[in-house]
């Protein structure tokens, strides 16, 4: 066997191998946007919480919830989202109001509650899915420097309905909604979400 | 109740030696030398507003103290480095464990050691000069902390060494002897009178003045207070002369009792007088 022939199967193996990666790659990128799913989200950054979001979803109860991020939260007794902090105080001196008008916000003691003092709690702080509305009073509230920001609000993916033309982008006068892609989501409706009209 | 005016602004945007980027913290040093802390660099003002000198600091530094004898300490994540007044470095120590380093939030010169806020722990750790750990204070509360939503802790010290700290959650200023027994509190929650802290967690700062009365500054509404030997309020400043995103004001009092805050939103350092 010549030593010309021995390059040219050298450069034929090669050509193949190539060939067949770039084939795989271009299948494996064309099965990941097939997986990949446009979605409509909330840009924290640019949020107001301005209301919009509850009156503007086709759905009754809005797609937009208030959520929570933990490393953020303060913990506090005197949450300024959970309790308005301008109502009437009660004899203990804690402000007998409470910031979300459909009362989705709860809260718990974070280990052994002291029930002498209530100063010496921590107090970790959720969201009531099934109640909120979206308004996005808890997120006011919660903006610095009065709270930490760790209250945003966040569309749904297990009840947004993915309307052509969001009601909620239209509205927002911000700009906040915003398109992103989400690799391998689940297509809306496959969690029983709530039909538009 | 006192007034206080504002005499002079000390630096702020346009002026020389102005800060660009961040204004992390302030110290007294001799002769009510301001030392401010931003843009990676320690600047040095006399007490005229005159700007002196400055050196470079590490950038993600939080806080500064200045000794008698003119040592400046700067604190940053789980560190203290130590200077010469002419911004020589000496050395320094790593502060907190090693599992968790401290998030140095204030700190104060006291005799041969160094007392560190650790807003982490919620505890102010007692160091000497080598960063050997003395003693803890804070510990002895309830919690085993302060209680710190802000995630920031801030202390002063009065001439006898009585620890005058934050408790922003509480809405108190508590004072601590240094082998870490508490020594009283004053402070409460409330939105409606002056003498109130408003908000989640306040006071967010504390300084001691000469007279003893103790100087605190507040976040969401931006101000400082003068409170007396009793604990009574003798004075407001602001909220007009701070931006009002403050998250903190750091202030200090000067051997006149003068009061100099330092707002990092507008980055601008102002002093204010009894008027």
């Amino acid at each position: 066997m010549s030593e010309t022939t021995t390059r040219r199967q050298f450069i034929d193996r090669t050509c193949r191998v190539v060939g067949l990666t770039a084939l795989g790659g271009a299948a494996a990128l064309l099965a990941r946007r097939t997986s990949a799913h446009a979605v409509f989200q909330v840009d924290p950054l640019k949020c107001t919480a301005c209301d919009l979001c509850r009156t503007s979803c086709v759905l009754s109860l809005s797609a937009v919830k208030a959520v929570n991020d933990f490393s953020k939260c303060g913990y506090c007794r005197l949450c300024p989202a959970f309790m308005d902090v301008t109502s009437a105080p009660d004899e203990s001196g804690t402000p007998s109001g409470k910031v979300c008008p459909q009362d989705a916000l709860k809260r718990r003691v974070v280990g052994r509650e002291d029930p002498d003092d209530p100063n010496n709690n921590y107090y970790e702080y959720t969201v009531d899915e099934a109640r909120c509305n979206g308004c996005g009073k808890c997120v006011k509230a919660c903006k610095p420097p009065m709270g930490n920001g760790s209250l945003r609000l966040e569309i749904r993916y297990d009840r947004c309905v993915e309307c052509n033309q969001c009601g909620i982008l239209i509205a927002c006068p911000s700009t906040a909604i915003v398109r992103v892609l989400t690799p391998g989501l689940s297509p809306a409706g496959a969690h029983g979400g709530e039909s538009h009209a | 109740m006192e007034r206080y005016t504002r005499i002079a602004i000390v630096v702020g945007p346009g002026m020389p030696a102005e800060f660009r980027r961040s204004l992390s913290g302030i110290a007294l040093g001799a002769r009510d030398a301001i030392y401010a802390l931003g843009d990676g660099e320690v600047r040095v003002f006399e007490a005229s507003g005159k700007f002196a000198r400055a050196w470079k600091a590490p950038e993600q530094a939080f806080c500064l103290d200045v000794a008698p004898d003119g040592r400046v300490a700067v604190g940053s994540l789980g560190r203290v480095d130590l200077y010469s007044n002419t911004g020589v470095r000496m050395g320094g120590f790593a502060a907190g464990t090693r599992d968790k380093p401290a998030e140095v939030t204030a700190m104060r010169f006291r005799g041969d050691e160094v007392l560190v806020a650790d807003a982490g722990a919620r505890v102010i750790r007692r160091y000497d000069a080598r960063g050997t750990e003395r003693g803890v204070i804070g510990a002895q509360a309830k919690t085993g902390g302060f209680m710190l939503p802000n995630g920031s802790l801030d202390f002063d010290l009065d001439p006898s060494g009585i620890v005058y700290a934050t408790d922003t959650g509480r809405h108190r200023i508590t004072s601590w002897t240094l082998d870490g027994t508490m020594v009283a509190a004053f402070g409460k929650f409330g939105m409606a009178k002056p003498e109130d802290f408003v908000g989640c967690c306040n006071p967010v700062n504390v300084a001691v003045a000469p007279d003893g009365s103790i100087v605190t500054a507040e976040k969401v509404a931006a101000r400082v207070k003068v409170f007396g030997k009793d604990r009574t309020l003798l004075a407001v400043i602001g909220p007009e002369h701070f931006d009002p995103m403050c998250r903190h004001i750091h202030i200090a009092v000067d051997s006149t009792g003068r009061i100099v805050a330092a707002d990092p939103e507008r980055r601008t350092i102002a002093v204010f007088g009894r008027s």
